[in-house]
């Protein structure tokens, strides 16, 4: 039974890997806070669901787009703008 | 199975403070005004009312078996269909989206650098594993998170009361309009409070209730606009800060992962609890005793729960409309009983409870309300029907593998 608990909790845990792991180039806070007044940038939080309304951080002016829809927004923005996509 | 009335009442309130009643009573202030606080006194009494209808029905009293008193009146298939519906989905539902909601608070407020959905599956882990210890552990550790949840808010809201500077009867007149949906939805905060045995004493949960979210709105409203309580996601946390500042957030933040730990623990104990009353056999000997049940339920409850954060279900829209529906199934659940506790007394030739009656009533019209005011109400309508269906499915080949379930009446 011992083995079936700890299969368990290696289940469990392995289950929330993909969300620790990540290879996505990232912007630090003070590269965005630096860079907030300019206008070229456009910040879209493509957060959803719980990910939205369980955070406590939103980003003034940021522009809530869903990030599934990306060939459909992006059509709206030229190539000169800075896209901030907050996803976390 | 004996559950002394402590331990009774630290399982039926894990709900209550679990950060989803938060939000729901932060957003119903938010709408209703003032006219959140008579809401919520008519919501507690309706449950009180519910708890001692079913205390007079005596057959659901003994051992805290609500499944007989279900089965007495609708017949063994409709009885399981209805008990696995009314508990499996919310505990799976409730266990993704409260820690989902744990996992942002202890990465915004304690430690930004650790990851929420890591959190959120630690948590889910170490909750999953407490489910094998002995239950009088399980109990310790309930009772442990209840403290601190409860205990976090009451001291958050009187030290809000003690700062508020404007007078008493000021923020009991915020504007607010009446809303039979915005009403009807604080019943959900008194989900659990009924089945864990506590009939015995069937208004002391809903009191509690009442006093802790009355102490709690009233603070909310006193130190955030209502507009602003009606459409913040996080109404608990942004009150928390107006209170108390940084410190403030944290004792929030403790409270919602607290919070979480005892709605979890709560209602997966609860929802073991319904299961093993369901497969009383003739000779006692159920197939699913509480005991046996350790290695089968939460094991299978923290896959699918795990499957479903992993598979993104948390960042999509559609898990508040499932969480919902599983809310109203238990909402469902709980009015037939009432229904059946009604039917019995009536059958044994007592003479009709009128308040119970009245508020068995409310609770059917307040049941139609939120189904039909929800702005998802056809995928609600589907789930729920589709709950109902796998329920009724399951049950068929239970009773054809188990062939005599309980066939006790009552008297």
């Amino acid at each position: 039974m011992k083995k079936l608990i700890l299969l368990l909790s290696l289940l469990l845990l392995c289950g929330g890997l993909p969300a620790v792991a990540g290879d996505v180039p990232l912007m630090s806070k003070d590269e965005l806070k630096a860079q907030l007044n300019s206008e070229a940038l456009v910040i879209l939080d493509v957060r959803s669901g719980r990910d939205w309304s369980s955070s406590e951080f939103k980003i003034k002016g940021a522009i809530r787009t869903p990030g599934s829809e990306i060939a459909e927004w992006s059509k709206n923005y030229t190539k000169d703008q800075a896209l901030v996509l907050y996803c976390a | 199975m004996k559950y002394s009335f402590l331990l009774s009442f630290a399982l039926g309130a894990g709900w209550l403070l679990s950060p989803e009643a938060l939000v729901i009573a932060g957003n119903s202030a938010g709408k209703l005004g003032w006219l959140t606080f008579p809401a919520l006194a008519v919501a507690a009494l309706l449950f009180g009312l519910s708890g001692n209808l079913l205390n007079q029905s005596q057959l659901s009293a003994k051992d805290g078996n609500e499944y007989l008193l279900l089965q007495n009146t609708t017949g063994t298939i409709p009885a399981i269909a209805l008990t696995l519906a009314s508990c499996i989905p919310l505990v799976i539902l409730a266990a993704t989206a409260l820690l989902v909601t744990s996992g942002y608070t202890f990465n915004e407020v304690f430690l930004y650098w650790f990851p929420n959905f890591g959190f959120s599956f630690l948590l889910l882990t170490l909750l999953t594993l407490l489910q094998f210890f002995s239950e009088k552990i399980i109990f310790r550790a309930q009772i442990f998170f209840i403290t601190l949840a409860a205990g976090g808010l009451l001291f958050l809201a009187l030290f809000g009361i003690a700062g508020v500077d404007k007078p008493v009867t000021e923020v009991l007149r915020q504007p607010g309009s009446f809303s039979s949906a915005s009403s009807a939805i604080l019943l959900l905060l008194f989900a659990g409070t009924t089945l864990s045995g506590t009939t015995k004493r069937p208004f002391l949960m809903p009191i509690t209730g009442f006093v802790i979210f009355s102490l709690w709105i009233f603070v909310s409203l006193s130190y955030v606009t209502p507009e602003r309580l009606a459409s913040s996601t996080i109404p608990y946390m942004t009150a928390a800060r107006k209170v108390m500042g940084e410190p403030g957030r944290q004792i929030m933040g403790i409270i919602v992962i607290s919070g979480t730990c005892a709605s979890i623990t709560g209602l997966m104990l609860l929802c073991r609890r319904m299961l093993s009353n369901i497969v009383i056999t003739k000779n006692g000997a159920g197939l699913l005793s509480v005991k046996k049940q350790r290695w089968l339920f939460p094991p299978l409850v923290a896959i699918v729960t795990g499957l479903l954060m992993a598979r993104g279900l948390a960042g999509d829209e559609l898990l508040e409309v499932l969480l919902r529906g599983a809310l109203i199934l238990w909402l469902m659940h709980h009015t037939l009983l009432c229904l059946s506790a009604l039917l019995m007394i009536r059958k044994n030739s007592q003479s009709m409870p009128l308040a119970g009656a009245i508020s068995t009533a409310i609770l059917i019209a307040a049941l139609f309300t939120l189904l039909l005011n929800n702005p998802h109400r056809n995928e609600m309508l589907l789930f729920i029907l589709s709950m109902l269906g796998i329920g009724g499915l399951l049950a068929t080949i239970w009773f054809l593998i188990k062939q005599k379930p309980v066939t006790q009446t009552t008297t």
